[in-house]
């Protein structure tokens, strides 16, 4: 046994020589025509296998990247931003059904508990996917922390109310207070950074795959040039063998460069005509839930709600007029088609009802009519606010689920672009590097 | 001596063995994610330790705070208001705005069953209405805060206040007041199983109030030195003494009557140890309106409805009925 004895210096010695040894036995015979071959079709056989796998990798991951985009990071985003449309539907719903008075119809009382149950439902789901992501995590620690803390108030504020008492509505303001100070900013905040990843993941899809771009060329290079070097020393023109190797890789080039660019183009359009426009739809339903609050926290706090009043009229220029704040003009430029264009026209009309309306409802309560304005603001008739709000949030989930169905179309189109591809750049390396063995070793048998 | 090196030897390699298996333990579970604290939700707008108001450092001229001006004699009758006079402008414009608070049981609280506004100062406010229009329900409700009584009336948002408003003589300097309609003392609430029943008690505890309220700087200047703790409207005091937020709540006694009769389980304790007399807040310069108010309060006690109106709503919270408070008049 060699090795279990003390090592002799010899022997070491010998071990560490190896590399220098095989080195200089390579320079020795490259200086000989078929040695110098001999080097060169091995390395073209390790540079077309290297290629192959960097690229069938590259590829593979470009591919699970879309598939997440299609399955993951795009319902995340929308679940979470239905957890802020549901918390704050909640809180318009709690207040509505105080302002109704007495036992409150049952269909606020269905409303609100679909709300809570949604916001859970699409709360867990977001809260699958944030480990790693702290400040995601912060946000859905807080919601779960707080959600049971503002359902719990609003229940005592309806066991108050039942009796009669006026406790009831100091615990309602508490619930409303809670919703606003905590959990509708933690939802926003959660949802802006899911569509913030969500952007991130479809940039990183576009990206154009540039090592295995770079080893793709070299191997080209490398190619031609050894078929030069050849016909300079065998004066034969044509080395099938190397032909079909640089064949295979040209086509490997061209046919990833055109996938590539039609999937970079498919997931671009899925983020322009179908995320992008989400986002402003999403943006413009939250300011729509925000000004129906404070319509109807204004009418809660009879008299006392200027506060309320300043914040609706400071988010009209994000849902009305010719400004560059318009979210629903913003989001109809990016839509895909008309369809959705009809329906953010459609939202636009309600916005523009609903400012009349609201109009109105204020010079009622301003005018001491508080109960005609409570009626109008809140009554189920079908010229009151409460109709065009309703159409307004059915349009505006119209436009955003038209935008999703969008966004899935396109990057999927992206998706079948690269069909096949992983397994074809596998296949034409292993080509290629049969095609450099094969040409070489005719090359060699020449020299024997 | 070598015996000990040896042992001491094989005694470090154990404890060096025991660490290394300590800390390699593949075994140990994940930590499970701990909360250790909860921040209470608290009521909109809840403060505590608010700096004391600016104007609290100027001391108002001593005054009777509970002199008003002498109603006018005959009255005129209802819906014939004087050429030139405030009411004349009220009744033209249709509608009386009355400052009011729909948050205090009792006083003035928006009835959840019937969506309307109720309570004692609301009762004041419907005579007053009735004695200008001979239409009790002619009125545009707004409420305000304890804290934005006095701006109401300073912006002329309103024509009276009639929300358990405390006559005092740095208010009389901005506004006026009408004769007192009532009299109420502060008083302390706490939970039933308390055994405090003075303030005394509560240095360095937690003691709520209302923002803008006199209680608010009882409490804040009493010797004892509790920490206040304020809130937009008084109910609010009553759910954070629920929540086991605040010790205990401290303003009037019939306010505090209010809460007792919403939660059997809080108590009044103590003695009354200010004295609030109630007046309606009129703007400065409507000396006519103050008078015309004092006439209709004192026919109010004459013709019984004071008394009605008393036993309606105050007339359970314990005591008798006590007499009407004699109007004082400056001039």
């Amino acid at each position: 046994m060699v090795t279990a004895s003390p090592p002799e210096p010899g022997t070491r010695k010998g071990v560490w020589e190896i590399p220098a040894t095989a080195a200089r036995r390579v320079r020795r015979s490259a200086a000989s025509t078929p040695g110098r071959l001999f080097v060169i079709g091995v390395g073209l056989v390790v540079l077309s296998l290297l290629t192959g796998l960097v690229g069938a990798v590259a590829l593979q991951q470009k591919q699970a990247t879309i598939d997440n985009l299609i399955e993951h990071r795009e319902p995340v985003a929308a679940a979470s931003q239905q957890i802020y449309r549901s918390l704050s539907d909640a809180d318009a719903t709690a207040a509505s059904a105080f302002l109704a008075g007495g036992n409150p119809p049952e269909e606020l009382r269905e409303r609100y508990e679909l709300d809570i149950a949604q916001a859970g439902a699409n709360l867990a789901k977001a809260a699958a996917d944030v480990a790693g992501v702290p400040q995601a995590q912060e946000q859905v620690d807080q919601l779960s922390q707080q959600l049971p803390v503002y359902t719990g108030l609003v229940e005592t504020a309806r066991a108050f109310n039942r009796q009669g008492f006026p406790a009831g509505a100091a615990y309602l303001r508490e619930a409303s207070g809670l919703m606003r100070a905590k959990l509708l900013p933690a939802a926003q905040e959660l949802y802006s950074i899911d569509f913030r990843r969500l952007a991130e993941e479809q940039a990183q899809a576009r990206s154009f795959p540039w090592i295995t771009t770079a080893l793709v060329l070299a191997l080209l290079a490398a190619l031609v040039a050894t078929q030069m070097y050849l016909v300079r020393r065998t004066n034969r023109l044509l080395n099938v063998g190397l032909l079909v190797a640089s064949i295979a890789v040209l086509v490997g080039l061209i046919w990833g460069t055109v996938a590539l660019l039609i999937e970079s183009n498919s997931v671009a359009d899925g983020q322009e005509s179908g995320t992008q426009q989400v986002e402003l739809a999403v943006e413009a339903r939250i300011v729509a839930l925000k000004m129906r609050a404070n319509e109807t926290l204004t009418l809660v706090a009879r008299g006392d709600g200027g506060d309320y009043e300043k914040e609706w009229q400071a988010l009209v220029p994000e849902m009305s007029g010719d400004g560059a704040d318009n979210l629903l003009a913003r989001a109809r430029e990016l839509a895909a088609d008309d369809e959705t264009r009809e329906v953010l026209d459609r939202a636009r009309a309600n916005v523009a009802d609903w400012v009349e309306l609201h109009k109105q409802v204020r010079e009622l309560d301003d005018g001491g009519s508080y109960e005609k304005a409570v009626e109008l603001a809140m009554g189920d008739g079908d010229d009151g606010v409460a109709a065009r709000f309703g159409e307004l949030d059915g349009n505006l989930l119209a436009a955003i689920n038209s935008g999703r169905e969008q966004f899935v179309a396109e990057t999927g189109a992206a998706s079948k672009a690269l069909t096949g591809l992983v397994p074809g750049a596998a296949v034409l390396a292993l080509l290629a590097a049969t095609g450099v063995t094969m040409g070489i070793r005719e090359r060699l048998r020449e020299y024997r | 001596m070598r015996v000990t090196r040896t042992r001491r030897a094989a005694m470090l390699l154990a404890v060096l063995m025991f660490a290394v298996t300590a800390c390699a333990g593949a075994g140990r579970p994940v930590d499970l994610v701990t909360v250790n604290s909860v921040e209470r939700p608290r009521p909109v707008g809840a403060e505590e330790n608010p700096a004391p108001p600016s104007t609290s450092a100027s001391k108002a001229p001593d005054c009777d705070a509970e002199a008003s001006f002498r109603p006018p004699d005959p009255m005129p009758a209802p819906g014939q208001m004087p050429e030139g006079s405030t009411m004349k402008a009220i009744q033209d414009a249709g509608m009386l705005i009355a400052g009011v608070d729909q948050n205090t049981f009792l006083f003035g609280f928006r009835d959840p069953t019937t969506n309307a506004l109720e309570g004692f100062d609301i009762d004041r406010v419907r005579e007053i209405a009735k004695a200008i229009f001979n239409d009790p329900n002619k009125v545009q409700f707004k409420v305000v805060t304890s804290a934005g009584r006095v701006d109401a009336l300073k912006n002329g948002d309103v024509h009276i206040v009639v929300r358990t408003f405390t006559a005092t003589c740095q208010r009389w300097q901005e506004i006026n007041f009408s004769a007192i309609y009532y009299m109420a003392g502060q008083r302390l609430l706490v939970d039933q199983a308390s055994t405090v029943t003075t303030l005394d008690e509560l240095g360095d505890q937690k003691v709520c109030a209302a923002k803008g309220s006199t209680s608010i700087k009882t409490i804040a200047d009493y010797k004892s030195k509790p920490i206040p703790v304020q809130v937009d409207n008084w109910t609010d005091c009553l759910i954070m003494l629920q929540q086991g937020q605040v010790a205990a709540m401290s303003t009037d006694d019939t306010i505090l009557a209010g809460m007792v009769a919403q939660d059997p389980n809080v108590k009044m304790v103590g003695e009354r140890f200010t004295k609030e007399p109630y007046g309606i807040g009129i703007p400065k310069e409507n000396e006519d309106m103050v008078r015309f108010v004092n006439g209709v309060l004192e026919q109010s006690v004459a013709d019984g409805s004071w008394a009605d109106s008393y036993d309606t709503w105050l007339g359970d919270t314990g005591g008798s009925r006590p007499a009407a408070p004699t109007p004082k008049y400056r001039k």
